[in-house]
């Protein structure tokens, strides 16, 4: 079947399996920033953004965006490299497998929430596993990251 | 997951009788179950074109579509203005902010799981569920009843009643199933006492809510009694998260804090 | 070689990691990306027993299935025992596992393979396999292994490469035994011994990025496999013993990989990638989906170890017994080396003993096999003896922390047992040449609070908070065994292309052994390109493990680093017509006298315009110590008396790892390794039901932590310097992870009085524990 949909702007228009996931479809017309974790929609590791708000590519049927705009980081390359800037600063950069799920999640936390509390950033970001940092350090680069004008 | 047709339905009447069609046609809610349990179906139906993903409110209640996602409803100031925004926070502590934004209100209901959250969080206040073809049913009701409901749900409908709720998810992580979670309301005077996950899903607890409603001012030790009363009349199952002991202990505790804390 | 930090330019500055923006921006590097986009895809079918032997398979209608380029059976594999381990050679790990074989250990275990055009054909086909399987009687407790009547590995062909206790038909994969003096005398000298027993369970590594694998095969008709492998030299070895092929006919490529944890170290998809390419000539590629990942890699090996200790009244600590039984499930990669760990890298903390003794077995169970983790036996090991420590101050009436200063390891001490115990070898004698650990107790409990605070606070009639407090030691690679090595060219333009065999897993190497070879080129670290690790252009590593990085490769990149200096001064000296002896040399110009030339124009003369010639240098290292990391931690936790749940407030740790090459990679090293220690200590849990089925298949039955959960973590550093080690650095990676089961569960008994001896500490135990004292 054919579906059509704003991918960074662009309409696109693709030929899918009508139980195709949109991760999938992604990946295999070259859009590899898109990690899969898990496959199940625990992970968020393959976070995008549907419409501006985030969600697991993994889960979603590619029809099921017809028509919806999507973003991916190629869609934020500017916003990821600040991003990039604090977590480095925090020491919150290791394997990276999980980086480009977070800077979707916490460029979207940015436009959608003012001020955040603490507990409302963790909220927002509790979806997004990583194992290798100790958590506190992306913590601290998100709220760096937030205050930046 | 396997299907061999996306069938967009340009109405509830077209969907339900796509439905209707073959047994191995379903509902697409927000799709989550519907991967994770990577069955095999005919067709699925997308009803997000039907309109039912929005929040508007009448004198008496507020009307959810069923297509409104968790994290719509969880941010809807009409959802947050009910009992003191108990029933949100429910909401809230499901899995993350990307999760919940697939996530349908009517998808987590219709699925009538035993872990779920939105269920729990639901049912101490009077909700009613609106089916098509013309239908209704409380949720309780709705919980209760065995067998398969061959309808679509259009929206449920919450009551606008003054009071206060008490809602807690007892979990290891924030992306755990609830090892138990309890509900405690205080509307029009009257307590009312849910438990979920216990393994099951929620029930009301109704010896221990008329108990505590019988008497004009309890006392602690009176809700340390209805939530002994609640642990008696509801069952409780081991499972690998929990034992059916601790399971009674969280129970018993979170029953009583959550009716001190809507009793002040 | 000790240099002076205050003269550091990049070393032990703060430093971006040199990937950390074109990740961030989705450069796509990992394994999957990098697959040929006509892959077969592999799928693997798996045994739904516990234990079984295959009587009859029947692949004709998934082969006849359209799509389907290759099915493999035991029948259609090379008969050869090897260790999926991927460690050095020989490997201190029994050689107990075929490709694929007739008998099948654990639910998951693989019966055949599977590859096709795509995922659904193969998934499809694998319905098509028809398997008769005579099901055997399963061993699942790993206490009644030893002389069970099922004997799991009955076969024939296997072997251990030198002695190391292997007694298949026991169900002992490996066994272990060592004393120092006479234990059970001194124990009997001693006014006060006490003694427990303490169980660790399995644990997921869970890392992000599932196991991939892809293969193809290039114009040469050499076969090319990308892996996310921590160790793609051993992986090369192994693989051309096992296919009977030449070394030379292989290449691995580690290109970025999503975290490992150890649970890389070991080979996952990589035959079955091999042998479809091989055989249909076409690209192949596997990825492991995240039930695989649970089911069909590696856990922790889940460990019972009682130990006990005797001391004098005035707290000197006199003997440590310990005694230990190892799970380490179907096969026995790494069996005797974590199981030695559980003595070598945490006894020796308790150094002034008279007599130390340590022993036992590793058996196998049809459980998921179990592997190499970060921490590696070290953190079951601290678990009981940390927490034994805290029960003998108890008896004793002695604030843990002054017990724990008076008997732990100083600088210039040793312990007899660093000679005694290797990686499944004898070890090697080591001085503790640098050894802060008395500073990190004191810091800590400053951080703490400890003296206000221990053992106990009342917060209101139902919170309590406790405080807990254990020391831990590592290692930095293994001596005279594992080696690292680097190559330096000089471009046009005043680069250095770095190669290096270091296996960049996420921890930073990258980053680190650009900064050590910046340092010493006194350049910055955009001027060092840096690749790793491709067997094919990389020179040798031995790989990530045992917390080498730093230490082995980063001595090999110094050492290379160090000779390129030379090299480059030499020929400077050279094209001045001046002694070398003169040459001055500040990493952008090169200074005699009054003469002057800058390396950048140097380095385009040399290749365009005078004696054209490649600058270039290769170094290796390998250790001859394996100077041990220190740490100090320390946690306050809240606790709920109603309901025994409770929140870890604050961690703290003060850690000894000689200079931090890089401070904030650093510290992402100690907190991700503490967060991974706090899952482990507090609620992850690999659970099986009765039939040997995982329970804990993914994330949402297993639980790793969230930004929820963690709330603050008090991390800093002792000022120390290590003379072997590059710019004074040791190890880091694995310190962080030994900590947490011992401090939580000594913070749980000073808060409750109820000592949990069974990880993890779950609220459910504290409660029954907290019902139990009420009696």
């Amino acid at each position: 079947m054919k579906v059509s949909f704003y991918l960074n702007d662009v309409l696109v228009n693709y030929d899918v399996n009508p139980n195709e996931y949109l991760s999938h479809t992604l990946r295999s017309h070259g859009v590899k920033s898109i990690k899969i974790g898990c496959n199940e929609s625990t992970c968020g590791s393959c976070t995008l953004l549907v419409d501006d708000k985030p969600a697991m590519s993994c889960s979603i049927l590619t029809a099921q965006i017809e028509g919806k705009h999507i973003t991916t980081v190629e869609g934020i390359q500017e916003e990821a490299a600040k991003i990039s800037y604090y977590f480095s600063e925090e020491g919150a950069d290791q394997c990276g497998f999980c980086n480009v799920g977070y800077a979707l999640v916490i460029y979207a936390l940015k436009r959608e929430l003012k001020n955040p509390t603490d507990e409302e950033i963790n909220d927002y970001i509790v979806g997004n596993l990583c194992r290798c940092s100790g958590l506190q350090s992306q913590m601290n680069a998100i709220k760096r990251y937030l205050k930046e004008d | 997951m396997r299907a061999n047709e996306y069938y967009r339905a340009s109405s509830l009447e077209d969907a339900y009788s796509k439905l209707q069609e073959d047994p191995k046609n379903v509902l697409l809610a927000g799709g989550l179950w519907i991967k994770k349990m990577g069955q095999s179906y005919n067709a699925l139906i997308d009803l997000s074109t039907l309109g039912l993903n929005k929040i508007s409110e009448t004198k008496e209640e507020v009307i959810v579509g069923s297509m409104v996602t968790e994290r719509d409803f969880e941010n809807s100031p009409l959802i947050k203005s009910l009992y003191g925004d108990a029933i949100s926070f429910a909401t809230r502590e499901v899995m993350g902010v990307n999760f919940r934004n697939l996530a349908t209100i009517g998808g987590s209901i219709m699925g009538r799981y035993p872990f779920s959250d939105v269920i729990t969080g639901l049912l101490p206040y009077d909700v009613t569920l609106h089916f098509y073809p013309e239908q209704e049913m409380k949720l309780e009701e709705f919980l209760l009843f065995r067998g398969k409901i061959n309808a679509i749900l259009v929206d449920i409908r919450i009551k606008k009643h003054v009071g206060k709720g008490f809602f807690k998810k007892v979990k290891t992580t924030a992306l755990d199933f609830p090892i138990v979670n309890i509900a405690v309301s205080e509307v029009n005077d009257k307590y009312t006492i849910v438990v979920g996950a216990r393994p099951m899903v929620a029930a009301i607890a109704h010896k221990a809510s008329d108990y505590i409603n019988s008497i004009s001012s309890p006392s602690r030790d009176d809700f340390v009694k209805a939530a002994e009363i609640a642990t008696e009349e509801l069952q409780f199952l081991d499972n690998k998260d929990a034992s059916k002991e601790y399971r009674i202990d969280l129970a018993r505790v979170y029953i009583r804090r959550g009716l001190e804390e809507v009793s002040k | 070689m000790i240099i002076d930090k205050k003269k550091m330019r990049v070393v032990n500055q703060k430093t971006h990691s040199v990937d950390g923006k074109g990740l961030m921006q989705g450069r796509s590097f990992y394994t999957d990306d990098l697959a040929d986009q006509n892959s077969l895809v592999i799928k693997i079918l798996r045994s739904p027993h516990a234990f079984a032997h295959i009587k009859n398979i029947d692949v004709s209608k998934a082969k006849a299935l359209n799509g389907v380029a290759l099915v493999l059976t035991y029948k259609d594999v090379p008969h050869v025992s090897f260790s999926r381990a991927g460690q050095g050679y020989p490997e201190p790990s029994p050689h107990d596992k075929f490709i694929l074989d007739e008998y099948v250990r654990y639910v998951g275990d693989e019966v055949a393979m599977v590859a096709a055009i795509n995922e659904e054909i193969a998934e499809d086909a694998l319905k098509l396999i028809e398997v008769e399987y005579e099901v055997l009687e399963p061993v699942l407790d790993f206490e009644k292994a030893v002389d069970n009547p099922s004997i799991i590995h009955p076969e024939d062909g296997i072997k251990e490469m030198f002695p190391i206790g292997f007694e298949p038909k026991r169900n002992i994969a490996a066994a272990y035994e060592m004393q120092v003096g006479n234990v059970e005398e001194e124990l009997k000298k001693c006014d006060v011994v006490v003694d427990g027993t303490f169980y660790s369970q399995a644990q997921a590594h869970a890392m992000i990025e599932p196991h991939s694998s892809n293969a193809r095969l290039d114009e040469h008709n050499r076969l090319v496999i990308y892996s996310s492998t921590q160790t793609p030299f051993h992986m090369r070895r192994i693989m051309a013993t096992t296919l009977g092929m030449p070394v030379s006919q292989i290449r691995f490529i580690k290109p970025r990989v999503g975290g490992g944890f150890g649970g890389k170290q070991a080979f996952h998809g990589e035959f079955f990638c091999a042998l479809t390419t091989l055989r249909t000539g076409r690209p192949s590629k596997m990825v492991y989906t995240r039930e695989e990942v649970f089911g069909a890699s590696y856990t922790r090996h889940p460990m019972r170890i009682n130990m006990k200790i005797g001391a004098m009244k005035d707290g000197t600590i006199k003997a440590i017994d310990c005694r230990s039984l190892s799970d380490t499930g179907a096969y026995g990669e790494h069996s005797l080396t974590v199981f030695m760990i559980v003595g070598s890298k945490v006894l020796p903390l308790y150094n002034k003993v008279n007599a130390v003794r340590f022993g036992g077995e590793v058996v196998y169970t049809n459980h998921v096999s179990a592997g190499a983790y970060r921490g590696y036996g070290a953190i079951q090991g601290n678990y009981a003896l940390e927490s034994t420590i805290d029960i003998l101050a108890e008896k004793l009436g002695i604030n843990p922390r002054i017990l724990r200063e008076k008997n732990s390891m100083k600088e210039k001490e040793t312990s007899p047992i660093f000679e005694i115990m290797g990686e499944g070898t004898k070890g090697t004698a080591m001085i503790m040449e640098s050894c802060k650990l008395p500073y990190c107790i004191k810091r800590g409990a400053e951080l703490i609070g400890w003296e206000e605070n221990w053992p106990r606070k009342v917060i209101s009639d139902t919170k309590v908070r406790g405080y807990g407090m254990a020391i831990a030691m590592q290692g930095s690679g293994i001596p005279f065994m594992d080696m690292g090595s680097a190559s330096i060219k000089l471009n046009d333009g005043g680069s250095y292309m770095v190669t290096v065999g270091a296996t960049d897993i996420g921890q930073g190497s990258d980053t680190i052994i650009s900064q050590i070879v910046a340092e010493e080129l006194q350049t910055t670290v955009d001027k060092i390109l840096i690749y790793s690790s491709d067997t094919d252009l990389t020179p040798f590593d031995c790989g990530a493990y045992a917390s080498s990085t730093t230490y082995i490769s980063g001595n090999a990149a110094w050492n290379a680093a160090q000779k390129m200096r030379a090299r480059l001064i030499k020929e400077a000296a050279g094209y001045l017509e001046v002694k070398e002896s003169t040459v001055e040399f500040d990493g952008e110009v090169f200074t005699s006298g009054d003469k002057k030339v800058s390396l950048n124009d140097l380095s385009v003369l040399w290749l365009y315009n005078k004696d054209q010639h490649q600058v270039s240098v290769t170094e290796s290292y390998i250790g001859h110590v394996s100077p041990p990391p220190f740490m100090a931690a320390y946690a306050e936790v809240e606790v709920d008396l109603e309901t025994g749940e409770y929140e870890v407030l604050n961690y703290v740790t003060v850690t000894d790892c000689g200079t931090t090459i890089n401070p904030m990679l650093a510290r992402g090293q100690v907190e991700g390794g503490i967060v991974q220690g706090l899952g482990m200590a507090c609620f992850e849990d690999v659970k099986y039901d009765k039939k040997g089925n995982l329970l804990s298949n993914n994330f949402l039955n297993y639980h790793i932590p969230t930004h929820k959960e963690i709330h603050k973590l008090t991390s800093e550093f002792a000022d120390s310097y290590e003379p072997t080690g590059p710019f004074g650095a040791k190890s880091v990676g694995e310190i962080g992870i030994d900590t947490p089961p011992a401090v939580i569960c000594n913070a749980i008994y000073n808060a409750t009085g109820v000592r949990v001896h069974t990880l993890p500490i779950t609220p459910e135990k504290i409660l029954k524990g907290l019902k139990e004292l009420k009696k």
